[in-house]
């Protein structure tokens, strides 16, 4: 008997090897959750297939520019070896995904669509300072270097407070202009200039009081031809900032002190909010008037219900992104143009939206490379030259050498092989310095927006005047700004 | 003088059985039930206490999560916020709005379909089809129907003379959502309410019948009282699933216009996953809780009462 039981039961046996299993197989999915590996680094003499056989993750909003990349990536795939899979989104869940990533301490998406002022401004920590790929003697260099991307989007999309760090290469360049209807437009010339007492065709000398004016005209006079003069997309959304921050800037308004600066290249403390100021007030004053002339589904549209209300033929006139032209050309060709925003007291502004590709800083050094490689390649000339052509839609370049291409130059007119490039003419004035518009790039942005946009929907649903509107607003920012921003 | 049962021989046992009796201890079913116990806690317990650490923290998120400690400036926000008490008054009467629609319809509905003799199978197919549409796709659907562009209802009610926009105004906007609401889930209502009816004894009714009842008798004094404890379950579990309605509205209005539906479920989720600001979120998510809780409680007393929950 006493031998017996110093020899281990049969249960004690099962329950042994049943632990046992169950450790090895809680360790082994413990240790591919956390430990995955680098990809392999070939020694070959060529630098774009070096990290042939890797496999990377592109995460990105659902934009046109993105559609052309995923259609055109086998050119990549060819030279590289390097798979790509892109999954695309809402910019709302792309930010969502990208900081619960970041979070994770791993690299689940290894190239970000890093929007500057959801994504950068407050995870920029999360980010590769390119400086250090570009100067990796073994990786190629950005064909053309940065100086080639236009200035104003280097700065807006690919950095943050430091003048020398690049976070991102600028990848896409939306930017909001006036779109109208030249076909409607040349049919009452005549009468419109008539009755308004000024030349109507839409341009840079017109101000947003003579927009107003048009609008109205239209409404009055062309209803057998559109339902409104004018739409918007003053949906209750960052769309109806983007709406409203046109009129802000041109009538001298701003949300902060310094606000070029704190635009361009952004900033942790912007200081007090100037949304009471006269300028703003009186802007918003404006946009109220505007968009009580407005199409009232206005109050429903972000940017994609407006461009589809303007492709249905309701509108005779709107300020959308420029991207939208594409779409434009497809469902009414020939019947919509494009130029810069009115302007107003102060000038002119029209907001970008443009946005850059970068690399999350949690990578491996070899995925790292793998993940230049590609957003090298996504923002070369090249790539973007075959993204104006793309019939998957496409947006327009980010470096100034492809606007310079006889092609490129040849397709800003009709008929154009390359609809996006009908709108260069407006974009490339909207994209000066002094014209340019961009919302303040701080941490804290996403909840400023949302205060913005709420504060402005209330104005325009009657339950605030412009004034308490403006106010309230400042309040909150102010209460934003103070809390400050923790990531 | 000592207690005669201090002395008693008898009365006294030895130290370890008595130790050995006070052991705690795990039979057969206790052990069975330990890996279940293990997940729940690792599933709701755990998450649990970490969001009211959360609620006292400020979280850091780069480089794996880190809490912060912020006292009680969390909870001070959010007594204070009065935006966030807005957005609860709007979930109070969403709440209110929705669930008596879907009770009062939904019992109408059950009624009509109990008399229908011919066709009911089809006719209840048919009243059921929008419950099994995901919650989103309703979004979708009232968006596109209500589109002014090209919306089907918006055409509808602009050839009846309404000018506005459906989504664009804040009373029609709100009054949209609750509809999407009532029209997806009323079905669910009429569906458990069809089963109580058909508990309810036809000798009964006869007789109500013969001895002259007219039919709001009938309803009120027989069916009601026979088929209120099936009710109550419905609103139990109505209720519960109102006060985290979120999809519909995320996907129609945004929460918007001027804030009109931008009940709790939305603030939280805007708070949670745009602001990223997790410490509050996570004390707006426990008061969520607690009114859940308060509401689950009130309904399961009542049940209580009429002797249902044993």
């Amino acid at each position: 008997m006493d031998g017996d039981s110093s020899r281990p039961s049969r249960r004690e046996v099962l329950r042994g090897a049943l632990a046992a299993g169950a450790s090895l197989t809680a360790a082994a999915a413990l240790s591919a959750c956390g430990a995955q590996g680098d990809v392999r680094r070939a020694r070959s003499g060529d630098p774009w297939r070096q990290f042939a056989g890797a496999t990377l993750n592109f995460i990105s909003e659902n934009t046109a520019p993105t559609a052309a990349i995923a259609a055109n990536v086998r050119p990549f795939t060819d030279l590289t070896g390097i798979n790509i899979k892109i999954v695309t989104l809402e910019l709302n869940a792309v930010a969502q995904r990208v900081a619960l990533d970041l979070a994770s301490g791993g690299a689940e998406y290894q190239v970000i669509y890093a929007d500057p002022y959801q994504i950068l401004a407050p995870y920029r920590k999360g980010l590769v300072d390119l400086r250090t790929m570009q100067a990796d003697p073994n990786l190629p260099k950005v064909p053309g270097g940065v100086g080639d991307f236009i200035p104003t989007q280097l700065d807006a999309a690919g950095r943050f407070v430091d003048p020398h760090a690049i976070y991102t290469l600028p990848y896409d360049a939306p930017t909001m202009i006036w779109q109208y209807r030249r076909d409607l437009f040349a049919k009452y010339h005549g009468r419109m200039a008539h009755d308004l007492g000024f030349d109507p065709t839409p341009g840079g000398d017109r101000t947003w009081e003579e927009y107003f004016k048009i609008a109205e005209w239209f409404n009055k006079n062309a209803r057998s031809d559109v339902a409104y003069g004018t739409g918007h997309q003053a949906r209750q959304h960052d769309s109806l900032m983007n709406d409203f921050s046109n009129v802000l800037w041109s009538y001298g308004g701003d949300y902060f002190d310094n606000g070029k600066k704190v635009g361009r290249l952004g900033a942790q403390d912007p200081g007090p909010c100037r949304l009471d100021s006269p300028a703003a007030i009186a802007a918003a004053r404006f946009y109220d008037r505007l968009l009580g002339i407005a199409d009232p589904a206005s109050r429903t549209w972000d940017w994609d219900g407006l461009g589809a209300a303007m492709r249905a033929g309701r509108l005779a006139m709107c300020p959308n992104w420029h991207e939208y032209a594409a779409t434009n050309e497809q469902v009414i060709p020939g019947k919509v143009d494009y130029a810069p925003l009115p302007k107003g007291p102060a000038g002119t502004a029209n907001m970008y939206g443009g946005t850059g590709v970068a690399i999350n800083a949690n990578t491996r050094p070899h995925e790292r490379g793998a993940a230049w490689l590609f957003i090298v390649w996504a923002t070369a000339p090249a790539t973007q030259l075959a993204d104006l052509k793309s019939k998957a839609g496409g947006g327009t370049p980010t470096r100034t050498s492809v606007y310079r291409l006889p092609e490129v130059r040849a397709a800003e007119k009709r008929p154009s092989s390359m609809p996006n490039m009908l709108t260069a003419s407006a974009v490339t004035q909207a994209w000066l310095p002094d014209r340019i518009g961009l919302r303040p790039k701080i941490p804290m942005w996403n909840e400023c927006d949302t205060a913005i946009f709420t504060q402005l929907s209330r104005m325009l649903t009657g339950e605030a005047s412009p004034e308490e509107a403006m106010r309230s607003t400042k309040k909150r920012i102010d209460r934003i700004v103070a809390r400050g921003w923790v990531a | 003088m000592a207690h005669v049962a201090d002395t008693s021989p008898v009365l006294h046992r030895p130290t370890r059985p008595e130790t050995a009796a006070r052991r705690p201890h795990i039979g057969f079913e206790g052990k069975m039930m330990t890996p279940g116990l293990i997940v729940l806690a690792a599933l709701s317990i755990v998450p649990f206490l970490a969001l009211i650490a959360m609620s006292f923290s400020r979280v850091r998120l780069l480089g794996g999560v880190r809490l912060e400690p912020a006292a009680l400036r969390n909870w001070a926000r959010f007594f204070t916020d009065t935006d966030m008490w807005m957005s609860w008054l709007r979930t109070v009467v969403y709440f209110v709005l929705t669930v008596g629609l879907e009770m009062i319809l939904g019992v109408a509905i059950a009624l009509c379909l109990q008399r229908v003799l011919r066709g009911r199978n089809i006719l209840l197919s048919l009243v059921l089809l929008p419950m099994f549409a995901a919650p989103s796709i309703v979004g979708l659907l009232g968006r596109y129907l209500t589109d002014s562009t090209f919306g089907l209802y918006a055409w509808i009610l602009r050839s009846l003379g309404f000018s506005g926009d459906v989504l664009g105004d804040p009373t029609s906007a709100f009054a949209a959502v609750v509809l999407m609401d009532v029209w997806e889930w009323t079905p669910l209502i009429a569906l458990i309410t069809l089963a109580g009816l058909s508990s309810v004894p036809q000798t009964v009714r006869e007789a109500a019948a013969v001895d002259g009842a007219s039919w709001w008798m009938t309803f009120r004094y027989i069916i009601l009282p026979a088929i209120s404890n099936v009710l109550l379950v419905a609103l139990l579990i109505r209720s519960m699933d109102a006060i985290r309605y979120f999809d519909i509205i995320w996907v129609t209005t945004n929460g918007g216009p001027a804030d009109a539906t931008k009940i709790v479920p939305i603030r939280l989720y805007e708070t949670a996953f745009r602001f990223f600001d997790l410490g509050y979120a996570a004390a707006i998510g426990l008061a969520m809780l607690a009114f859940s809780i308060f509401i689950a409680r009130m309904f399961v007393r009542l049940l209580d009462t009429r002797g249902l929950t044993r």
